[in-house]
């Protein structure tokens, strides 16, 4: 019966003239990138284009998007045509969502279907707080692929709209993550950003803490106005548990980074727990411990330590890191460049 | 060994038939991307240095004209025919449902630059007019105008770009004939792309996400775009050579080339433990000393090393191209291992029908074979045009550009 749907014979579109699909070449035009379209998705574009002009809010319209969408996720007006319907017909938000669900958990990578939940989220009169089982399904996401670039996105959107900056299970859920895969570099971003991000709500957008503008001076970028010195601790003391469960993932390492530049500390506070990495005998733990002390040493006041560095340098180079040969010779160089 | 050898033949019989017979219907979820499907069969061509030689000046002429068709009557591009309902039909009241789109504007001019037209049938004036209603305060674009004059669209860099390389394109050098065309919020940009790098020094697609190569590509080609027609970017620090910002910017750049090329490799370091101790300072010594040594690398271990896009992830093609021209763009391109990206790309993802798939044992698409081509292009390739990284076109492209009246 589905299969066989046809909208020229449907009675409830006989009002309607489609308009097919105008490729230019009656006009003489030669199309690029034609396709081999399916026939129900020339009909059914034809009749919303027929819609679309006619600017109809209706149930019949409602329904011919979903046709579209289930054949092209990406068409990029149909999504808010939708969302237009929804609201003018004042439809169950919660059941769109349902429907939502089925179409994420079909369409891994697909930008719009999560910027459509995002805009149907935004909306306070319907969600004046977080549906209940809106993080579960991001958790069914997760499990599909826990690296999902536009989930994560809509997640982080979630966190500053309903600021759930403190909320347990935002943490508890990246924790999980990272127990199942300490190398998911998203959820180590989302981590940070639960963290470190900027809760003022009149500024959502602000880029690494403190970003500022074109003004603001190199040293002070990414440094936090208000530093929660036990807070700090405590991530710097998670990045180290996560580094001894896989002292080759460089997640953490940068993740203790980030920290560290935050709170405006440096990476030298970290080189005993770093140097343990590294034996004097030349046996190595970790190769991004290797690059930590180099990148101590290259600091060095005075430049004393600027010939450890260049061992560090070439231990990468020869043995830990040769794909990044170049790059290791062009720090070595750099060395002698930086100003003492 | 045999040499690798880059199958010239090949690939410019699959783009032959990428132009000439319809792509299979599994495009179909493609549809509102044609205008950029277009941009990569032309100038794959292009790029092949057999687009005029293959294709007849009528045939040219026909694709200039479906570009045109395409062009929205108040100023910009659609991506695709689908959204129109033709001219007696539009009125101000529906004409929101067939939208000017900021990729596809900017896609549509390149692709016209491509097949050497002279832009005298663009919407000048009113694309650029509508550039700045697609800007949002925070200084990021969106992709559509929708009802009530909305901003539509994801936030993220991908637009940014694209508006600014529309920008370029239409204002060019001096800006003649726009004095009283209002500009975009340039300073606004530029803060909003600043703003996008983590705390690991990749750029993500908006503030606080995470790092990823396409958007930080799409980051360093907007902040170029803004430069070549005009000096005040050029302080900016992530393009200033030596600043923090441009150090970790490299250093997340290189750190994008593995030999991990397939999923089986990903977790194959070791020593991943899942119980979770509480660390303690007198017990770290000996824990760290318990873990195995890490063993050298040897050579033929990274005979193959492409390029990921985030951290963690393993080699795709196309990320060769985001984190190879992003090099180019800030003049480090020479911080690669170039050898084993063109092995990757030759050995493992270019596809014997011609193309280049994503990954290893992958069907060629259009979008990876574009890019894993330009990659080599980057690399000098015999056989490929040079390609200039920003606009991503052959030279003679930007150099056709810069003929046009405005730019004089």
């Amino acid at each position: 019966m589905e299969e066989e749907h046809s909208y020229a014979n449907d009675p409830e579109w006989a009002s309607v003239t489609p308009i097919p699909l105008d490729d230019g070449s009656d006009s003489g035009a030669m199309p690029l990138a034609t396709i081999a379209y399916p026939p129900e998705y020339l009909e059914a574009t034809s009749y919303l284009r027929a819609v679309m002009a006619a600017n109809e809010m209706s149930e019949r319209a409602l329904k011919l998007t979903e046709d579209v969408i289930s054949m092209n996720p990406a068409h990029y007006t149909v999504w808010i045509y939708r969302a237009k319907i929804l609201f003018a017909l004042d439809k169950d938000l919660i059941d769109e969502l349902n429907w939502l669900n089925g179409v994420s958990l079909k369409y891994l990578k697909n930008y719009q279907i999560w910027h459509h939940r995002q805009v149907l989220m935004s909306s306070r009169t319907h969600f004046p707080t977080l549906p209940p089982k809106e993080l579960d399904f991001l958790m069914e996401m997760f499990a599909q692929d826990s690296k999902n670039y536009h989930v994560w996105t809509y997640r982080h959107w979630l966190v500053r709209h309903f600021q759930l900056w403190d909320l347990p299970q935002e943490l508890d859920d990246t924790h999980t993550l990272l127990k199942a895969d300490v190398r998911n570099n998203s959820a180590w971003n989302h981590r940070y950003m639960l963290r470190f991000g900027p809760r003022d709500a009149a500024e959502p957008d602000a880029g690494l803490a403190n970003a500022g503008d074109m003004t603001t001076s190199t040293a002070d970028k990414g440094r936090l106005p208000v530093v929660d010195e036990e807070l700090v601790d405590a991530e710097l003391k998670y990045a180290q548990e996560q580094i001894l469960r896989a002292p080759e993932n460089r997640s953490p390492w940068w993740y203790a980074r980030g920290v560290l530049h935050a709170a405006a500390r440096d990476l030298e506070e970290w080189e005993g727990f770093v140097g343990m990495f590294v034996g004097d005998d030349g046996a190595v733990k970790s190769s991004h411990a290797v690059e930590w002390l180099a990148d101590v040493y290259a600091k060095s006041a005075g430049g004393e330590r600027r010939p450890r560095a260049v061992d560090m340098f070439t231990l990468l180079k020869e043995k830990y890191d040769p794909i990044r040969k170049n790059y290791w010779d062009y720090r070595i160089r750099m060395l002698d460049q930086v100003a003492v | 060994m045999a040499e690798p050898r880059f199958n010239t033949e090949r690939h410019v019989k699959y783009y032959l038939r990428c132009l000439k017979t319809f792509l299979p219907t599994l495009y179909t979820s493609n549809d509102s991307n044609r205008m950029l499907l277009a941009y990569l069969t032309l100038s794959g061509l292009d790029v092949l240095g057999v687009l005029h030689s293959k294709t007849t000046a009528e045939e040219r002429q026909g694709y200039i004209d479906w570009i045109y068709h395409c062009q929205v009557p108040s100023g910009g591009f659609r991506g695709f025919p689908g959204t129109d309902f033709g001219l007696e039909s539009r009125t101000t009241e529906n004409e929101v449902w067939d939208p000017a789109n900021i990729p596809a504007t900017f896609f549509a001019l390149v692709n016209l630059l491509i097949l050497e037209d002279d832009l005298e049938r663009v919407k000048r004036k009113e694309c650029l007019q509508w550039l700045p209603k697609v800007q949002r305060a925070d200084g990021s674009f969106g992709e559509v105008l929708g009802p009530g004059g909305r901003v539509e669209g994801v936030r993220d860099l991908r637009y940014c770009c694209c508006a600014a390389g529309t920008r370029y394109i239409l204002r060019g050098k001096a800006g003649k004939g726009l004095e009283d065309v209002e500009d975009i919020d340039v300073p606004k940009l530029v803060s909003f792309i600043g703003a996008c790098q983590t705390y690991d020094g990749g750029m993500a697609e908006s503030p606080f996400r995470e790092s990823h190569g396409g958007h930080t590509y799409c980051a360093i080609s907007s902040l170029d775009f803004l430069n070549r027609v005009s000096n005040d970017v050029k302080s900016v620090p992530l393009l200033s050579f030596g600043s923090k910002e441009n150090e970790a910017l490299l250093a997340w750049l290189v750190s994008r080339q593995t030999a991990k090329i397939s999923e089986s490799e990903l977790d194959e370091d070791g020593s991943d433990t899942q119980d979770e101790q509480s660390i303690d300072t007198i017990e770290a010594d000996s824990r760290i000393s318990a873990l195995p040594d890490i063993q050298s690398i040897s050579a033929d271990t990274i005979l193959y090393a492409g390029f990921n896009g985030r951290c963690n992830k393993i080699a795709d093609t196309c990320y060769s191209f985001w984190n190879g021209a992003t090099l180019r763009m800030l003049d480090r391109y020479s911080l690669i291992d170039g050898d084993s990206n063109r092995r990757y790309l030759l050995e493992k993802t270019q596809h014997m029908v011609g193309g280049f798939g994503k990954g290893i044992g992958d069907p060629p698409d259009l979008l990876h074979s574009y890019f894993g081509m330009v990659s080599l292009a980057f690399q000098g390739e015999a056989g490929l045009s040079q390609v200039d990284p920003t606009v991503v076109t052959s030279k003679r492209t930007v150099q056709h550009l810069e003929s046009l009246p405005w730019w004089q």
